[in-house]
């Protein structure tokens, strides 16, 4: 058997559209900055928002998820699954394309990036934004296995980001900031900027605002696997969410912070064992809800998915998962 | 089909088993209480724990020379010491020794488990009873181990029942746990005796005074290496450390990871059993083994301790912890892995069972979410152990 083909096809499949798109779903990079049209951020600054895969193409890795899912059931299994995406990208279909259009274009109010980029305003803090020029942090390729073609993706990326004169990252996928700040660095020997990641922003800058969230509610909070355990932030999200008024937060006896249970969708997995993935949102999903909680806050488009997956899947009703950037931005309107 | 694909198959088979995710959820529910009360009682043991990991670190590193010297430790003590390279190197020497025909009594050993050491046995005619309950459980019901401490985590007390129906044709009703246990002391309790040899493996080895540390709650390896003549231990490599002071604090910390707060029994072998009360003249063999065998098995364990990521796994102290909180192992129990599991387990079959579809297949079955890491007394980083035998079997080394 050759080597190349003991990687998974799903992830070979997410692991060639970076290469090949420079995002993991294969769409057009304008696609992914449609939700900043309105909001006119500037492209040249040394510190930038870095907005990621995950949220940008979200919506369109649902729905590719659901089709996947739906196939890993049935007889006809992931595998091939994964060969119709190829296939469609072969024949010139732009799957992701074609989702876009069935799930209407990003970048509404409330939308967990224009959100960020509002609370980001706030703070005072000047920065800029890629849009379609942002590269793919590649991070998948490395967890694939494919470590040649990370590095050399990363000196890519780590090349772009100094011709662009870029001195600070704000990251908000936790997956891309953990890549950016740790992987790049250790690959490349050092890189010329510096990441932090929103929520650390935030909770440095806590007393500069004032939060109330719109009504009394008890939420609790899931930390991504890549925030807590890879980037050790865990304190900062819920020092935000205990500073907002109307919050109360409820979290689970073993299973929080460093100990918080996957959502079931990490290093790529949702793609090589996609029914698997979605029995393990389910297990993290009842074991948030039986903290009582009205809503579900974590910080990753991935765990969303997941959450979101594990409370339809439940049939739960009245409660919702938001991400703690929406939470934020909602308690600074009130 | 692929070694992927059947993989799969039966990894979402165990995966749709309610019985296993019951099984492994009351498990998982009774080490976090345990180990959380444990470590109340025991608080020093977080900091132990990062000294075992400088040992541990500086043993795997010097491993080839601890064995060399735990060897003249051992023949200093007049115990017999061996060296085997590979699996087959140790199980020929068990055939020169051991031969055929004879009744054996074995307490559980992941490092039997990795050369099947009992399965060899069998074949060259010898009568092998596992006397560790668990494993005794799995022997009679033909299935294999699904968790290195606890290997029959994923039967139920109804089907334990049924077994020792069968045995015995007594009927034995599921919810009389004690009858059970009862049943199992008096169908080995014999073999003991009338054994011609007893098999161990070991926790720890301290290699200036020749002595293994054997930890357990049952009493059945102190049983199966006190009352047969002969006493045959194999160790793997990994398990040497420099002093008996070492030995200890390895010994500790495994103990309190491994949910047994403070263990029944802790055994520490150094000779064969001898007395002197007859005019001082050392005579061996006295109520214990007159011989004592000690393999050091490699088996590509120095070869594995050059590997900078990999080599993490030979840290290991098999206290079983980090299967506790893997949430893949959680719903497919030990279906994720080959004798070892989750992420060891995929080194494993990398490195040493030399499988790369095998372990490509468990390698990609890891979340790489990395709560392993935090449980694990060494700080094993299991996601990044995964990640790299995804690289070396898809990229090579």
């Amino acid at each position: 058997m050759d080597k190349k083909d003991l990687v998974p096809p799903g992830l070979s499949y997410l692991a060639d559209n970076v290469r090949l798109k420079g995002n993991i779903l294969g769409v057009s990079k304008q696609d992914g900055a449609t939700w900043a049209k309105r909001l006119n951020l500037p492209k040249k600054k040394e510190t930038i928002f870095f907005a990621g895969c995950g949220y940008q193409f979200g919506s369109k890795l649902e729905s590719l998820m659901g089709l996947i899912r739906k196939m890993d059931k049935s007889a006809i299994g992931a595998e091939r699954a994964m060969e119709l995406a190829g296939f469609q990208r072969k024949i010139g279909l732009d799957a992701g394309g074609v989702l876009l259009k069935v799930m209407g274009e990003g970048g509404e109010e409330g939308s967990v990036l224009t959100d960020t980029v509002k609370i980001l305003r706030k703070l005072g803090i000047d920065f800029g934004y890629l849009a379609e020029e942002e590269p793919c942090c590649g991070g998948i390729l490395h967890y694939a296995g494919l470590r040649n073609e990370f590095v050399e993706h990363a000196r890519r990326v780590d090349a772009e980001l100094k011709s662009k004169g870029i001195k600070q990252i704000i990251g908000i996928v936790p997956s891309c900031t953990y890549t950016l700040k740790k992987l790049m660095a250790e690959t490349n020997g050092g890189v010329d900027f510096k990441v932090k990641h929103f929520c650390e922003i935030v909770a440095e800058k806590l007393q500069s605002l004032k939060l109330r969230f719109p009504q009394k509610v008890k939420v609790t909070y899931h930390d991504p696997c890549q925030l807590g355990r890879y980037l050790g932030l865990v304190d900062e999200p819920r020092k935000i969410l205990k500073a907002i008024e109307n919050v109360e937060l409820v979290e689970t006896k073993w299973t929080k912070a460093e100990y918080a249970t996957c959502c079931g969708g990490g290093g790529g997995f949702e793609a090589v064992f996609p029914e698997m993935s979605e029995m393990l949102a389910v297990i993290r999903t009842k074991e948030l809800l039986e903290t009582g909680a009205h809503i579900i806050v974590t910080h990753c488009p991935g765990c969303i998915m997941q959450l979101e997956t594990g409370l339809k899947a439940l049939k739960t009703e009245n409660v919702e998962v938001l991400d703690l950037a929406q939470v934020v931005a909602m308690s600074m309107e009130s | 089909m692929s070694v992927f694909s059947d993989y799969k198959k039966e990894i979402m088979d165990a995966a749709h088993s309610d019985r296993i995710r019951l099984a492994i959820s009351r498990a998982t529910l009774s080490y976090r209480n345990n180990i959380d009360e444990a470590l109340k009682r025991f608080p020093q043991t977080i900091e132990v724990a990062k000294e075992v990991r400088e040992i541990k670190k500086n043993s795997i590193a010097n491993m080839k020379n601890l064995a060399e010297q735990a060897c003249e430790s051992v023949e200093y003590n007049k115990g017999k010491a061996y060296i085997a390279n590979t699996a087959q190197e140790c199980l020929n020497i068990v055939d020169k020794l051991v031969g055929t025909g004879k009744l054996i009594v074995k307490g559980k050993s992941m490092t039997g488990e990795e050369i099947e050491l009992r399965e060899h046995l069998e074949h060259q005619g010898n009568e092998v009873y596992e006397t560790d309950l668990g494993e005794f459980i799995i022997q009679k019901l033909g299935s294999r181990p699904m968790h290195i401490l606890a290997p029959a985590i994923h039967v139920l007390k109804e089907e334990v029942a049924r077994l020792f129906t069968d045995l015995t044709g007594k009927k034995h009703p599921p919810e009389d746990i004690p009858n059970m246990v009862a049943t199992a002391r008096e169908l080995l309790r014999d073999k003991y005796i009338r054994a011609d040899i007893g098999m161990s493996g070991a926790n720890v080895f301290a290699a200036d005074t020749g002595t293994m540390f054997i930890i357990e709650n049952e009493g059945n390896i102190r049983l199966s290496t006190a009352l047969p003549p002969v006493h045959i231990a194999i160790i793997g490599m990994e398990k040497l450390v420099p002093t008996l002071h070492d030995a200890y604090k390895v010994s500790e910390v495994t103990w309190r990871y491994a949910n047994y707060s403070v263990p029944s029994y802790v055994s520490l072998i150094s000779s064969p059993s001898k007395t002197g009360d007859i005019e001082k003249v050392t005579t061996f063999g006295a109520h214990g083994p007159r011989e004592l065998h000690v393999i050091f098995l490699d088996d590509g364990r120095s070869e594995l301790a050059k590997d900078p990521i990999l080599s993490q796994t030979l840290h290991c102290l098999r206290c079983g912890g980090c299967l506790y909180e893997c949430p893949v192992y959680a719903l497919t129990a030990g279906h994720f892995g080959d004798k070892y599991f989750a992420a060891n387990g995929a080194v494993w079959a990398a490195t040493i069972s030399k499988n790369p579809e095998k372990a490509a297949a468990i390698a990609y079955t890891c979340l790489t979410c990395g709560r392993c890491k935090i449980r694990c007394p060494m700080a094993i980083d299991g996601p990044a152990m995964s990640i790299e035998v995804r690289r070396q079997v898809t990229q090579g080394k």
